[in-house]
């Protein structure tokens, strides 16, 4: 799987960067493929509603809050996703903030991209095992209302201490620093793209794109 | 200790207790108390099944998981020990304390100190042992940091034979990278009685896996796979139990001589493993190594020892030892590591530095970048200990020596961590002069070594050099003894070759001839600076012509142009007439030093920070803000004024100045809070505008930046926290912060915190982005 260099630029607020920029980004992807590989786990979990919000009862797992209420209104099954780099990026990062802080900068939105990018790949895998299923966009916890806590949960669902040797901290922050965790509604229903954009983005006080009047996604 | 091993194991605890109901989200080990029942069918099953051992309920029963469960570690163990040791007292199967990773990471790859998972383990091993457990099982292991804490807490406080097993994946490698070579080499190091591989993969895939610990280890290897990989829309795994079975079989030729299964086996599994017959695999030969987790060094070549890490003659390294500035060391480690070195020393003895604090510090740091083993080189056994405590993998030890005081202190620590050591020839009565006399101690060393069951290979026999200048009749001894060493006790050697040619003119070519002559001798590990072009082809030719490198690949892609590993070089390339200032705006680092060389000859030093550099920086800063160029280039353009900075800084130390210190600040990321890239972009770019800056890391506690604020009177500390669940963590430190007698100021920053934020948790002054930091810097320490 190739790590998306453009979006990697994207990320450092370099989109449209010169050509040593690039370069160097380019350099680090070559890098980071030679050496490492994405793992992802994912797990489907029937749905249930409740006052506390949506239930995955096979998972011992809510999720409560208006995002995941109107993302999961019309699915019966939702998908757990757990997606790493694994500690070698952590280990490689290091090394490379040590010799060169420009190309660790580069190399740290490469692991970023790189790790998005598995996500779709382990959602195309998803799609193949449902055909005839519509699926929601993908997303987080940390997203909207979606609250950061649901990181430890998703994890002890997904095994994915064994499976990917991803931990939470008690701040639920993860460890490798490259690791995802998502959800991914299911449903017979075709769902209309509900989340890209700044309303839920827990950066949206903060961004440069947006203080310059323009979008990230662009 | 072996017989005492069971032959065949258990299968897994959680799939049954899934099978049997247990409510998802359960903490399965609290079953222990809140229906032991249950518990106990699983165990009596796979007794019925064969099971000569079965592991109790107890993986994840460690205070940090049961935190908010209403349990006590202690409690939940004792009662799983309890249950199982009543369900194999009908059979006399034995009884296993299961102990699985804590759940979060270890330093250097996560925050836990690796002395706070030791006390985690300890309370698990005392509790299980108290309980009456027969073995210890430590399993389903990725981080081999964590690894060595549990296998410590085990031996320190039990008598109990120690089973150890780590998951590996297709790769051949655990999540955090650990080869089934090093696993091997450092637990049995360690002391544990049996090593291998559970979990993760299916029977057939760990094959090569338990090839590789085979060959590394004397000890009984343990195999436990999964059924197979297990479907993620049905939760089934693949494999049944015939085919497992059969499977198994080929792991046994492999060498696996305690078996079981992991995810997805039940006792039906057991019970076929238990009707199968097992060949048994012959014992390997079992040459020396020492390793880190990701990197298993074999002895049995030439092995080129890093000596650069050793303030002795070194002003800049002194320096940084002084600051407790590790980056330096670590920026040296990964030179020579990129230079071909195999292992590197590291010394940091110097006066005014506490090496007991410093040497374990060292490690980690070189550690958490560089993948090399480490000899730790030091004469302060306290120092020695803690490094070797915290040290991932298998260490060399530099050393010990034929005097009654070293042998008595180092030996038993070099046992303990299951390292390797140096031994010096000389003892009370100093260097002897003949060869002969140096192989007397050298034997002597190895008996005390052997006496105390440290193995023959990892004793390195330094036969030492003398100054040729001085005693010239000693290079020819120093040569005799290390062909002495060889023959008659087949100990590696090891020594430092540059010392030969000190005094003399030309002295690279007598060092030279002298490391030509050692290795035909049949020196094996010469301390050498890897950064020495000329030292390295030395070693290069050797090995082909030992036949080492075979083909003579690795020397025809030496010459050949292409440099082996490394970074890339800096291809930009720089016209003739360049300014230093355009040098730093272009990020060329190498032209920027040569530049600041050349217009120290003419400038004084402050002149150039204040009319060049910092300039220079200014333009490329104000570019930044204003969209023109990128992060990447900003930092690059930095990196270029450090390495002029580099240059004053020499310069000034040579007359014995300071100067470049434009005032001192703490840099941490909050308590709870593991994404430190962007504070550490920070950091580089204010060092390069001369601000000394000391990094706390990570994770760091309020207190732990209070105490270090207070102690060396901080104006400034900068915040840096990523997540909103972290906030908090920056609230509290500033609050903590605000409240000492002489508060310095402090800024905040980091991807959601905002200028409002800051306002409002009493924060001085908000910094969106390193930009922002630099002129606050500015502004703080411009007020007298």
């Amino acid at each position: 799987m190739k790590i998306p260099v453009e979006e990697a630029l994207r990320y450092i607020g370099a989109a449209e960067a010169d050509a040593e920029t690039r370069r160097m980004a380019e350099e680090a992807a070559a890098l980071l493929e030679s050496r490492l590989t994405p793992r992802y786990v994912w797990r489907a979990f029937r749905t249930a509603r409740s006052e506390a919000g949506v239930l995955l009862p096979e998972a011992g797992i809510t999720l409560p809050g208006k995002l995941a209420g109107s993302m999961l209104a019309e699915c019966g099954t939702a998908v757990l996703l757990a997606c790493t780099l694994g500690a070698g990026f952590d280990r490689l990062e290091k090394e490379w903030e040590t010799r060169d802080m420009a190309r660790a900068a580069v190399m740290d939105a490469c692991g970023s991209a790189w790790a998005e990018a598995a996500c779709d790949e382990a959602e195309r895998g998803i799609a193949g095992r449902f055909p005839g299923m519509y699926r929601t966009d993908r997303f987080s916890p940390g997203y909207g209302d979606l609250p950061l806590r649901l990181q430890a949960d998703f994890l002890r669902a997904l095994d994915a201490g064994r499976k990917l040797g991803v931990t939470a901290n008690e701040s639920f922050l993860l460890l490798p620093c490259k690791s995802v965790t998502a959800v991914i509604g299911l449903s017979d229903r075709p769902q209309g793209a509900k989340i890209r954009g700044c309303a839920v983005c827990g950066l949206r006080e903060n961004c440069e794109y947006r203080r310059r009047g323009r979008f990230c996604g662009e | 200790m072996e017989n005492k091993l069971p032959v065949l194991l258990d299968g897994a605890m959680g799939t049954m207790l899934q099978r049997s109901g247990m409510k998802p989200g359960t903490i399965p080990e609290t079953l222990n108390i809140t229906d032991p029942e249950t518990v106990a069918a699983v165990h009596r099953a796979y007794i019925r099944a064969g099971s000569g051992a079965v592991y109790a309920n107890t993986f994840g029963a460690n205070s940090l998981k049961l935190k908010h469960s209403g349990y006590t570690a202690a409690e939940v163990i004792a009662a799983g020990v309890r249950i199982a040791k009543e369900c194999a007292a009908e059979t006399g199967a034995l009884t296993g304390l299961d102990v699985g990773p804590l759940g979060v990471m270890v330093e250097p790859l996560g925050s836990l100190p690796f002395e706070e998972a030791v006390k985690l383990y300890r309370e698990m091993m005392c509790a299980g042992a108290e309980a009456g457990a027969d073995l210890i099982a430590i399993e389903t292991m990725s981080d081999l940091a964590e690894t060595r804490a549990a296998v410590l807490a085990a031996k320190e406080e039990t008598d109990l034979p120690v089973l150890v097993t780590m998951s590996f994946d297709e790769t051949g490698r655990t999540f955090t990278g650990c080869t089934p070579a090093s696993m091997a080499r450092t637990l049995e190091g360690l002391g544990a009685d049996a090593v291998g591989v559970n979990c993760s993969l299916g029977p057939a895939e760990m094959v090569p896996i338990v090839r590789e610990i085979r060959e590394n280890t004397r000890l009984p290897v343990i195999a436990k796979p999964n059924a197979g990989l297990p479907d993620p829309v049905t939760g089934e795994y693949g494999v049944d139990a015939e085919a497992f079975a059969r499977a198994m079989r080929e792991l046994a030729e492999a060498g696996a001589e305690i078996r079981g299964g992991c995810c997805g086996t039940d006792p039906a599994y057991i019970a076929a493993l238990a009707r199968m017959e097992f060949p048994r695999a012959k014992r390997p030969e079992i040459t020396g190594a020492v390793c880190t987790g990701p990197v298993c060094v074999r002895t049995d070549g030439i092995r080129v020892i890093g000596e650069r890490i050793n303030p002795t003659g070194k002003k800049r390294l002194q320096q940084a030892l002084l600051e407790e500035d590790t980056d330096y060391l670590v920026e040296m480690a990964i030179r020579q590591a990129d230079a071909g070195a195999d292992l590197l020393d590291v010394n940091v003895g110097y006066p005014g530095v506490d090496e007991v604090q410093m040497l374990p510090r060292a490690v980690k740091a070189i550690q958490a970048a560089v993948d090399l083993p480490l000899q730790l080189d030091t004469t302060n056994p306290a120092a020695l200990e803690a490094a070797l405590r915290v040290y991932s993998g298998k260490a060399a030890v530099n050393s010990v020596n034929g005097k009654e005081e070293s042998l008595r202190t180092v030996l038993p620590l070099v046992k303990k961590y299951g390292a390797a050591v140096v031994g010096l020839t000389l003892d009370e009565d100093g260097i002897p002069d003949t060869a002969e006399k140096r192989l007397a101690i050298a034997e002597k060393i190895l008996d005390r070594a052997l006496a105390l069951g440290i193995p023959r290979e990892d004793v390195w026999i330094d036969c030492l050099t003398l100054t040729v200048s001085a005693q010239q009749e000693q290079a020819a001894e120093t040569l005799r003894a290390v062909r002495l060493v060889t023959e008659k006790l087949g100990l590696k050697t090891v020594l430092g070759v540059s010392n030969i040619s000190f005094g003399l003119p030309n002295r690279m070519l007598v060092t030279q001839a002298f490391l030509c002559s050692a290795l035909e001798a049949g020196l094996t590990m010469p301390i050498v600076n890897p950064n020495q072009k000329e030292i390295m082809d030395i070693i290069a030719a050797r090995r082909v012509l030992s036949g080492e490198d075979a083909e003579c690949r690795a020397y025809v892609d030496r010459f050949a142009g292409e440099t082996p590993s490394g970074g890339p070089a800096e291809t930009k390339a720089a016209p003739a007439e360049m300014t230093l200032g355009e040098a730093i705006r272009r990020g060329l680092r190498k032209e920027a030093g040569r530049l600041t060389r050349d217009a120290l000859g003419t400038r004084k030093e402050m002149e150039l920070v204040e009319q060049e550099l910092i300039p220079a920086l200014e333009q490329t800063g104000e570019k930044y803000e204003q969209g023109k160029v990128f992060l990447p280039q900003l930092l690059s353009a930095a990196q270029a004024a450090q390495a002029a900075f580099e240059e004053i800084r020499g310069s000034l130390m040579k007359k014995g100045e300071k100067g470049t210190d434009r005032g001192t600040l703490i840099m941490a990321t909050v308590r709870g809070d593991i994404h430190d890239i962007g504070k550490n972009i920070v950091i580089t770019v204010l060092e390069n505008y001369g601000y000394r800056v000391r990094d706390l890391g990570r994770d760091v506690p309020p207190e732990t930046i209070v105490r270090e604020a207070r102690e060396k009177k901080i104006r400034l500390v900068g915040l840096s926290a990523l997540m909103t669940t972290t906030l908090p963590a920056m609230e509290e430190t500033v609050r903590q912060l605000k409240a000492l007698p002489e508060p310095p100021a402090v800024m905040v920053g980091g991807a959601v915190v905002t200028a409002d934020y800051a306002e409002r948790i009493g924060a001085d002054w908000y910094a969106k982005d390193v930009r922002d930091a630099v002129k606050i810097c500015a502004r703080v320490f411009s007020d007298p």
